[in-house]
C-alpha cells in the first residue's frame, strides 16, 4: 500500500503543477482574445479605463465558464486511465 | 561547435528512444514451451531491470522469480520473466503474476502440435546481463502470422505529440505575453540611461538567453 500512497503523492505534485501551468496558459489566451476583440472594434467612448473594464468583465465571465472547469480534467482523467489500465491488465 | 550540438541532441535522442523502447509494450507471437521459477540474486546494478516489490526487505539480495519459456515464430528462444509491477514504474499496474503464469501453463505446446500465443511485454532480453522482458499479458491466436496493431503505442505517440505541441504553444504564449514586453520595457529604460538595450537584446537570444534576460529584468533597476 506504501507504493499506492507514493504514486498518489507523486501524482498530486505533478497534477498541481500541470493544472497551474494550464490555468495560466488558458487565462492568457482568453485575455489576448478579449484584447483583440476590443482593439478590432472599439466603441465611441473608448478609453484605457473602459478597455480595462471590458477585459476584466470578460475575464470574470471566463472564471465561471465551462472551459475553465474542463481544466479539472487534467486531474481527473489520469485516475480514469489508471483504473482502466488496472482493469485491462489484470481482469480483462 | 556545431558537432557538439549535434552530438548533444543525438545523445538525448538515443537516451529517450531507448527509454521508450524499454518501457512501452511490445507484442511477440510465440509458442509457450514451459514455465519455471528460479531464485535470482539481485544484489548488483542489474537489479534496476527487475521489479522491486514493496514488501521486499531493503536488505534482501535474492528472491524467487517466475519465468515463461517460449519459441518465437523464427524458431529462436525467448524467455520472459513474470513479475508484478505493482504501483511502481513502469506504470502497468500488473498484479496478476500468478494468474498469468497459470494462463501460460495452459497454453503450453510442443513443436508437433503448436499453439500460438501473443505475449505482451516490456523490457529487453540480454544474455550478457541476464535480464529478461517482463510479460504483461498472454492471449491465444489462430496462427503464427497474425497481424497485431499496437493500439496503445499509436495512442501514446499521438498523445505525446499533442502534449509537445501544447508545451510549445504554452512557451510561445509565455514568451509573447510576458518575456518580450518585459524585455521591451527594459530596453526602453536602458536606452534612456545608456545604450545597453543592444547588449540586452544580444543576450536575449535562444531559449535560455531569453529566460535569463527575462530574469535579468527583475534585477535591472539595481544595476547601472
Amino acid at each position: 500500500m506504501i507504493g499506492f500512497l507514493r504514486l498518489m503523492v507523486f501524482w498530486a505534485v505533478f497534477a498541481a503543477v500541470a493544472y497551474w501551468a494550464l490555468l495560466i496558459y488558458s487565462r492568457s489566451l482568453r485575455r489576448e482574445t478579449l484584447e483583440k476583440q476590443w482593439d478590432a472594434a472599439p466603441p465611441e467612448d473608448a478609453s484605457p479605463e473602459t478597455r480595462k473594464a471590458f477585459i476584466e468583465q470578460g475575464m470574470h465571465a471566463y472564471e465561471g465558464s465551462l472551459r475553465r472547469k474542463l481544466l479539472w480534467g487534467v486531474i481527473v482523467l489520469p485516475f480514469i486511465a489508471i483504473g482502466l489500465l488496472l482493469y485491462l491488465v489484470n481482469y480483462a | 561547435m556545431r558537432y557538439v550540438k549535434w552530438a548533444f541532441w543525438a545523445v538525448i535522442f538515443v537516451i529517450l528512444g531507448s527509454w521508450l523502447h524499454y518501457t512501452l509494450p511490445q507484442h511477440d507471437v510465440v509458442r509457450i514451451v514451459g514455465t519455471y521459477q528460479e531464485r535470482q540474486d539481485l544484489n548488483d546494478w542489474t537489479s534496476i531491470f527487475w521489479s522491486q516489490p514493496d514488501d521486499q526487505a531493503g536488505t534482501l539480495v535474492n528472491r524467487d522469480v517466475q519465468f515463461i519459456q517460449s519459441i518465437r515464430t523464427n524458431g529462436r528462444p525467448m524467455v520472459y520473466r513474470n513479475e508484478d509491477t505493482g504501483w511502481r514504474w513502469p506504470p502497468y499496474f500488473k498484479f496478476d503474476t500468478a494468474s498469468l503464469q497459470t494462463e501460460a501453463d495452459d497454453l503450453k505446446s510442443n513443436a508437433e502440435a503448436p499453439k500460438w500465443a501473443v505475449v505482451t511485454h516490456y523490457g529487453w532480453r540480454n544474455e550478457l546481463l541476464s535480464i529478461f522482458p517482463n510479460a504483461v499479458a498472454v492471449r491465444p491466436v489462430e496462427g503464427p502470422d497474425v497481424t497485431i496493431i499496437p493500439w496503445f503505442n499509436i495512442f501514446f505517440f499521438v498523445f505525446l505529440g499533442l502534449v509537445t505541441l501544447l508545451l510549445w504553444r504554452m512557451w510561445a504564449q509565455f514568451r509573447e505575453r510576458t518575456i518580450d514586453p518585459a524585455l521591451t520595457d527594459a530596453g526602453e529604460v536602458w536606452e534612456s540611461v545608456d545604450a545597453r538595450a543592444d547588449a540586452a537584446r544580444d543576450r536575449a537570444k535562444g531559449f535560455f538567453g531569453r529566460i535569463s534576460a527575462w530574469l535579468a529584468t527583475w534585477r535591472a533597476k539595481s544595476r547601472k
